[in-house]
């Protein structure tokens, strides 16, 4: 079957395609050559799937909370599986449209490269429908996708070759294209009912200290907000689990944690906000930028010690759009993509101190030889 | 930049190695769990012909000496180096030149010779001069002239020493740690006098120049602490703690314009036996091993043997692949399954390729991962390695994963982007020449997006090379 889609053969045109399904279901045949003659099993594939375990919890905490909360705001008594079906069933449409236009455009760039298509997008495409809004048009959600793909990953050369991490890219375009569709107080319900028992708003977008929901609510997140990131437990489990499996680095986690903490202590002690330092770690999508976001091994920074330092100015930065600039209330996504640009710049001073440190130690060893 | 500087501190403090009491403690390596190490037991092997790869040979150019229907003699050359007509290599084998095969572009692929009836392994030869009153020059000299000096490689890159050179040290690593590597207390058994000797050839060689030898901490390393006039370095941890690379970056790192010189002791032998008993012998023992060897042992031979008839086919009808080397920077053997100039080890591994059904989402419980995202990290046992790639080639995605395996005070991800980028600039600032392939070969292994490490580190190496 596979002679079929070779070079030169009818089905050429589709071999990505072929290619992608092929190695999908089964192992590919290949055998080292030269170097090394044996391989690690993980590999790519193993990898992503893994973020996308780590990813699960989150999700279906987040199927039972869109459906908890829409029938909450309709003042309808939230019972477990109506509210998980209806979340999974708003979540489900979101899904088949980005994973239909990501693909189909990953399929054809690795088709017109004559590469095999590349998994990221399996991530990404995961994550796009997490920390967007459950209401977003589908339309919205379509072009949202198709502008990251192209231009945040495919231009640059696809997966690896990336600096902007597509998921983020895909929020950040809706957020400035289409304000309208997340932000605001009802957006973050899906298909809110009329009731006004309850407010709609995300803690973020509440001013007053006294709105914000308790630090245990915002920990267990039965709050409105996007599909992955109110459950903080959720969150832990896809964190620890990440960390575990080295597929994310602890290193990001844990300095975007250092970072935000702080920030928000600094803001706490000059008297900028009243939010406490655990309440802005538990508020809005820190904790699943930082998990899941910021750990993107392709955009963060790639030395180990730049990691430090990414990671800490993520939390720093992400703190400091939030409480100073009210307009972008979630600011942890600007904070990563800024840190996005600035990852190249950190581990550019961290190979120029390695070279430097390097050259000493080789001046210093060549002097006791003497 | 004070910031950078405690960060950076900070991160260079869970560096690789202590340097105390004169042990290098390596903490990021890596010991492949795979199962058929050597039994201490050596059997001698007379072969029935013997290839000679210019291969093995780094980027020589070959210049022919012998003819297709030559007879030789121990010691007779094969061919030199077009580069300096002086590095030769030699018969290991009396007999006669049956046949040069030729492969693609007519470069050499083999040259067969097969032995005489007495199959002389070794040849009397005379030595003009006694070594202690000799100088420099005149030891280098025999040593290229009976074929022994091809023994002595060179950093940077991995070539035959340059025989005008004097290097900076030599290195002498003692023990193997890569995988199934053979036992040193087996290659070298009664060998202590050639050794010694051996030692002092080199330093006639290269008075004044130190020479540093690797010792695994903690082993039986009687024979190497009773060598005079040498420096000792310990070396406790996993591989590549035994890898000269490692070793020459832990006791003196080298920068641009430096040249090391490092040899194997069972070449150090070789000279040993050459200058002591006025005997030219490249005997020597190879440890046949691997997972799909059903009587991993030594063999007594010299380099070039033919080892066909040792290797026997697996009884359950499975495919084999030889390797010339170990698991790691081995050569794939085919028509000319012979132990190269510098292999102290066969492997032998069954060959993979079996397609498995959604082989990425299964717990994979007989499949070994460094990473946790198998189960493997639960089991202490042997796993059943085949040549799998057990993945399709990526870009770079994890750039961290090859830190945990690497020791040396490098970046390794960022010199191979440098390799891969040809930036000759930015390759010797991050240290370059004082590495080889083979120091990649863990970062290869643990690679999740299969990218073939060794094979850009060379082309790297041969790209400043031929540009320099």
């Amino acid at each position: 079957m596979a002679a079929l889609f070779g070079k030169g053969k009818p089905l050429h045109a589709f071999q990505a395609l072929f290619d992608a399904v092929d190695t999908f279901l089964l192992t590919p045949s290949s055998v080292t050559r030269n170097g090394c003659h044996v391989r690690d099993a993980v590999d790519m594939k193993r990898i992503m799937i893994t973020v996308m375990f780590a990813l699960c919890p989150a999700l279906l905490f987040g199927w039972w909370n869109v459906g908890y909360q829409h029938f909450l705001s309709a003042g309808v008594d939230p019972a477990f599986w109506p509210a998980f079906g209806y979340g999974f069933l708003q979540w489900l449409p979101m899904a088949v449209v980005v994973y239909a236009v990501g693909l189909g455009i990953e399929v054809c760039f690795a088709q017109w490269r004559g590469h095999e298509v590349a998994e990221g997008f399996f991530v990404t495409g995961f994550l796009i429908p997490m920390i967007m809004p459950p209401d977003v048009p589908l339309w919205i959600l379509a072009v949202a996708t198709a502008f990251s793909v192209v231009f945040a990953k495919e231009v640059f050369g696809g997966t690896g070759y990336n600096f902007l991490n597509p998921a983020i890219v895909a929020r950040v375009f809706v957020f400035f294209a289409y304000p309208s569709v997340i932000s605001g107080d009802k957006v973050w319900i899906a298909h809110p009912g009329m009731s006004d028992a309850v407010s709609g708003a995300t803690p973020l977008a509440m001013e007053s200290v006294a709105q914000i929901p308790s630090n245990w609510d915002l920990f267990v997140g039965a709050i409105p907000g996007c599909i992955g990131e109110t459950c903080k437990i959720a969150i832990l489990m896809g964190a620890l689990l990440l960390a575990f499996t080295k597929v994310a680095d602890w290193r990001i986690m844990l300095s975007v944690m250092v970072g935000g903490v702080a920030m928000a202590a600094l803001f706490n002690a000059v008297g900028m906000t009243e939010v406490p330092v655990l309440t802005q770690l538990l508020m809005g999508g820190f904790l699943f930028g930082a998990v899941f976001m910021a750990t993107d091994p392709v955009t963060a920074a790639h030395t180990r010690a730049g990691k430090y330092v990414y990671g800490l100015l993520v939390g720093l930065v992400a703190i400091m759009i939030r409480v100073l600039n009210k307009g972008y209330v979630e600011g942890m996504m600007l904070a990563i993509l800024l840190m996005n640009i600035m990852a190249p710049l950190i581990d550019y001073c961290v190979v120029q101190i390695h070279i430097r440190r390097r050259k000493r130690r080789i001046t210093q060893s060549k002097h006791e030889k003497v | 930049m004070c910031v950078w500087k405690i960060l950076f501190i900070f991160a260079s403090s869970l560096n690789s190695a202590v340097v105390g009491e004169k042990i290098f403690k390596i903490r990021r390596g890596l010991d492949l769990p795979v199962a058929g190490s050597a039994e201490p037991v050596v059997e001698p092997f007379a072969a029935a012909r013997y290839c000679i790869r210019p291969s093995d040979f780094r980027w020589m150019k070959v210049q022919l000496l012998a003819h297709e229907g030559d007879v030789l003699q121990v010691g007779d050359p094969l061919f030199a180096d077009k580069r300096d007509a002086r590095v030769r290599i030699c018969s290991p084998v009396a007999g006669t030149l049956r046949q040069i095969v030729r492969g693609e572009k007519r470069c050499i692929r083999a040259l067969v010779i097969e032995p005489d009836e007495k199959q002389r392994t070794s040849r009397d030869v005379e030595i003009p001069f006694r070594l202690q009153d000799a100088n420099a020059w005149q030891v280098r000299e025999v040593l290229l002239q009976y074929g022994l000096w091809p023994a002595l490689r060179q950093r940077p890159f991995s070539i035959i020493a340059n025989p005008d050179d004097m290097p900076r040290a030599i290195f002498v690593s003692c023990f193997d740690s890569a995988p199934l590597a053979p036992d040193f207390r087996v290659l070298l058994q009664d060998c202590e006098p050639e050794w010694l000797e051996g030692i002092r050839v080199l330093q006639s060689s290269c008075p004044g120049i130190p020479i540093h030898l690797g010792l695994r901490s903690g082993s039986d390393n009687s024979l190497f602490e009773a060598t005079e006039g040498v420096r000792l370095h310990y070396f406790h941890g996993p591989h590549p703690a035994g890898n000269v690379g490692t070793q020459i970056d832990f006791i003196a790192p080298m920068e641009k314009g430096d040249v090391v010189w490092y040899i194997h002791p069972q070449h150090v032998v070789w000279m040993g036996r050459l200058f002591l008993h006025h005997l030219l012998s490249s005997e020597r023992r190879v440890a046949i091993t691997g997972p799909a060897e059903s009587h991993p042992r030594y063999v007594s031979t010299t380099f070039g043997a033919d080892l066909d008839s040792l290797l026997a086919p697996d009884p359950q009808g499975r495919a084999v692949r030889n390797i010339g080397g170990n698991l790691l920077t081995g050569i794939l053997l085919d028509e000319f399954p012979a132990a190269g100039f510098y292999d102290t080890q066969i492997t032998r591994i069954l060959e993979g390729g079996q397609r498995e059904f959604l082989g990425w989402l299964l717990p994979g419980l007989k499949k070994w991962s460094r990473s946790h995202t198998y189960t493997a990290w639960m089991s202490r046992r042997h796993f059943p390695f085949t040549t799998s790639m057990q993945g399709g080639e990526r870009a770079l995605v994890m750039s961290d994963v090859y830190d945990d395996v690497f020791p040396m005070d490098f970046l390794p991800a960022e010199l191979l982007k440098a390799c891969i980028a040809k930036d000759v600039e930015k390759m010797e600032e991050l240290g370059i020449y004082s590495v080889d392939s083979e120091d990649f070969a863990l970062c290869e292994v643990v690679c999740p997006s299969k990218m073939p490490w060794q094979q850009i580190i060379e082309e790297a190496l041969y790209y400043i090379h031929d540009n320099k």
